[in-house]
């Protein structure tokens, strides 16, 4: 394995819910915003914050934010304003904003919004464009049934802003430009390092091949990501790239205490909330009209059920990239995923559902303490065997 | 997409129109009488039936729904009033009556406002598409789809013979999620017509509207909406019927003929 790099998501889930809350059949898109008290917000985003910079203390070298809308899942619409409220406090660590979707917002801001963001962290963005899930498309004003023509149109542009000297013009289907020519420009050449993060959509691996960009697989189920990957290896090849092994992150639900009873206690009940109550939607705010192909939505249809009955933690662990134990434990679990798949890339969920603020720490410094190192040292050795 | 079953008497010709295939649908004599169907085709025809005594009922599947095909590029109500025109020259239909209903009322009021001369009498059965100012009436996309069946009728009996057995049916489920991504196009960032009340006073035509008085859908209270545009248009309204008047009511398909005759 080369250099390992370790990230640390966080999803800034807004946690009091009221106990009515399961009575609702969807934590997203229509779940009442009176239920969102801004004094809670104040102490929830300072801790949040304090988690990301903490993380880069303990020694990963990236921190990852996201963007949803309309949802207690998470606090952060606006990603780019909690990367710019982190870059002055975390001194290293790359900052990654995986990311806004492009079709929804205007391409030349984000262009300019993401080459603020490397320039004021000199070169230490990274970021990722997403379609962005079926929910957001109930929150925004852009239509779902040509949300990928848009998109697609939108990362062009972004990308000519970013690589073309300007003025340049650019007369698409949904955007004119007649001067894109956007101050200031990306600190890093050509553009920070691009990713694609999705749920598994044929179409969106195919784009991350064209692109030679790297591929997330979020929230699809452990074989699901060795097939995707294994399609962008084969289509990154037909379009003349090579998949670096640090372009294919693993995302990792990752838990670690003294034993595993311990680290079942203490995670299970947070994971739980996670899937039961935080992912919590519809079926038709999960795929609105026109956002998936016809044989899409029947796959997933006849998926559904399985995916979100009732929650059984076996399950949950047999089906997605769950480690949950340990410190040996999770290091051995997590070299085989990394060997399984290719990747030196692990971007750790290690602030779960409703976790304390406590659990959060222990986690992240046992992690920096017992897991990042050894992994680090045997990738160290492996190569010096490899180079011997 | 599963094949829809229309009374035998109606003839199902394929035409290929800019190089899209759709159906047409046609069985009668007379004058003709096109009828512009609504966003769901699976319902049947089965209303349509009594008006070919007296007319050439000509039905065309919409781009998009039912058997015809998508075409992606379709994107505005205007780009269905194109495909009409070439359509209707390859059926050599040059003067008609007209007859649309919900977002078939909405196509054809478009159509009617730019091409008049050619529509003998307009008859406009519980169009969609006009902004009222209670909201948010007739957002077709607000309405959960498993829910859509019974918000359609006032008799939940008239169309339980077009609904699979099984609610999770994924053929069924599939096709419908199809047609919602054609109205997505046409629909999701722009609901109602905004320009369409501007160009209204071009129906001169004789023009009838006919509303269910139980319309879940589009409540009877956008008829008025409409008349005030269309002064001079007559309603009729129809007591214990939804937003399927015509398969729900007898009287609402022969007072159409009725105002055709």
């Amino acid at each position: 394995m080369s250099a390992v790099r370790f990230d640390f998501m966080h999803f800034m889930p807004y946690t009091h819910l009221p106990e009515n809350h399961k009575g609702y059949h969807s934590l997203w898109v229509d779940f009442p915003n009176k239920y969102y008290d801004p004094k809670k917000g104040v102490e929830l985003y300072k801790r949040y914050l304090a988690e990301l910079i903490l993380a880069e203390k303990v020694g990963f070298d990236a921190v990852v934010v996201n963007e949803h809308h309309n949802t207690a899942y998470s606090m952060m619409a606006a990603p780019n304003l909690i990367a710019a409220a982190i870059i002055p406090q975390i001194k290293t660590a790359k900052i990654c904003v995986w990311g806004t979707p492009p079709n929804l917002e205007y391409p030349n801001r984000l262009a300019e919004e993401y080459a603020m963001l490397d320039v004021m962290s000199e070169g230490r963005l990274e970021v990722a464009f997403p379609l962005g899930t079926g929910m957001e498309y109930w929150a925004n004003p852009i239509s779902p049934a040509n949300a990928r023509a848009r998109y697609r149109e939108s990362i062009d542009i972004i990308l000519q802003a970013w690589t073309q000297d300007g003025p340049t013009t650019y007369y698409g289907d949904f955007y004119t430009y007649r001067y894109l020519n956007p101050w200031p420009r990306p600190y890093q050449k050509p553009h920070p390092p691009c990713y694609i993060v999705g749920t598994g959509s044929p179409e969106t691996v195919e784009l991350a091949a064209k692109l030679g960009f790297g591929y997330s697989a979020v929230f699809v189920t452990k074989q699901r990501a060795q097939e995707l990957n294994q399609q962008l290896r084969r289509s990154s090849a037909e379009h003349g790239h090579q998949v670096r092994p640090e372009q294919v992150p693993l995302q990792v639900i990752t838990y670690v205490a003294e034993t595993k009873e311990k680290a079942e206690e203490e995670a299970i009940p947070h994971i739980r909330f996670f899937f039961e109550d935080a992912l919590r939607t519809t079926p038709t705010f999960l795929a609105p009209p026109g956002y998936l192909s016809v044989t899409e939505l029947k796959k997933r249809a006849a998926l559904a059920d399985k995916l979100h009955g009732a929650f059984n933690f076996d399950n949950v662990n047999e089906s997605f990239f769950v480690a949950v134990g340990t410190a040996d434990q999770v290091v051995a679990q997590l070299e085989e995923w990394a060997g399984r798949v290719g990747t030196n890339h692990f971007n750790l969920l290690a602030a779960i559902g409703d976790m304390p603020h406590w659990k959060v720490v222990k986690n992240l410094s046992l992690i920096g303490q017992d897991v990042i190192p050894r992994i680090r040292a045997n990738a160290a050795a492996e190569r010096r065997v490899a180079a011997e | 997409m599963a094949a829809i079953a229309f009374p035998d008497q109606f003839k199902r010709e394929t035409h290929t129109i800019n190089g899209l295939k759709t159906t047409v649908l046609s069985a009668g004599k007379g004058e003709p009488l096109v009828f512009f169907h609504g966003a769901g085709i699976w319902h049947g025809i089965n209303f349509a039936v009594p008006w070919t005594q007296k007319f050439r009922v000509i039905i065309p599947l919409h781009p998009g729904l039912g058997e015809a095909d998508d075409d992606p590029a379709m994107t505005e109500m205007h780009d269905y009033v194109m495909h009409y025109l070439d359509l209707f020259d390859a059926l050599g239909l040059d003067k008609f009556h007209l007859v649309g209903f919900s977002l078939g009322g909405l196509m054809a009021a478009n159509f009617a406002v730019e091409h008049g001369h050619r529509v003998l009498r307009l008859v406009l059965v519980g169009p969609a598409g006009l902004r009222g100012k209670e909201r948010p009436k007739g957002d077709f996309f607000l309405l959960p789809p498993e829910k859509i069946p019974s918000l359609l009728v006032s008799n939940f009996d008239v169309i339980k013979q077009f609904l699979p057995e099984d609610p999770k049916d994924l053929e069924f489920m599939g096709d419908r999620y199809r047609e919602g991504g054609t109205l997505a196009r046409l629909l999701w960032e722009h609901p109602y017509d905004i320009k369409l009340p501007r160009y209204l006073h071009r129906l001169t035509m004789p023009t009838l509207l006919v509303w269910g008085e139980d319309d879940k859908l589009l409540s009877v209270q956008n008829a008025d909406l409409w008349r005030q545009y269309i002064p001079k248009a007559q309603l009729q309204t129809f007591k214990g019927a939804g937003h399927l008047v015509l398969d729900e009511k007898r009287e609402a398909v022969d007072a159409v003929q009725h105002f055709l005759s």
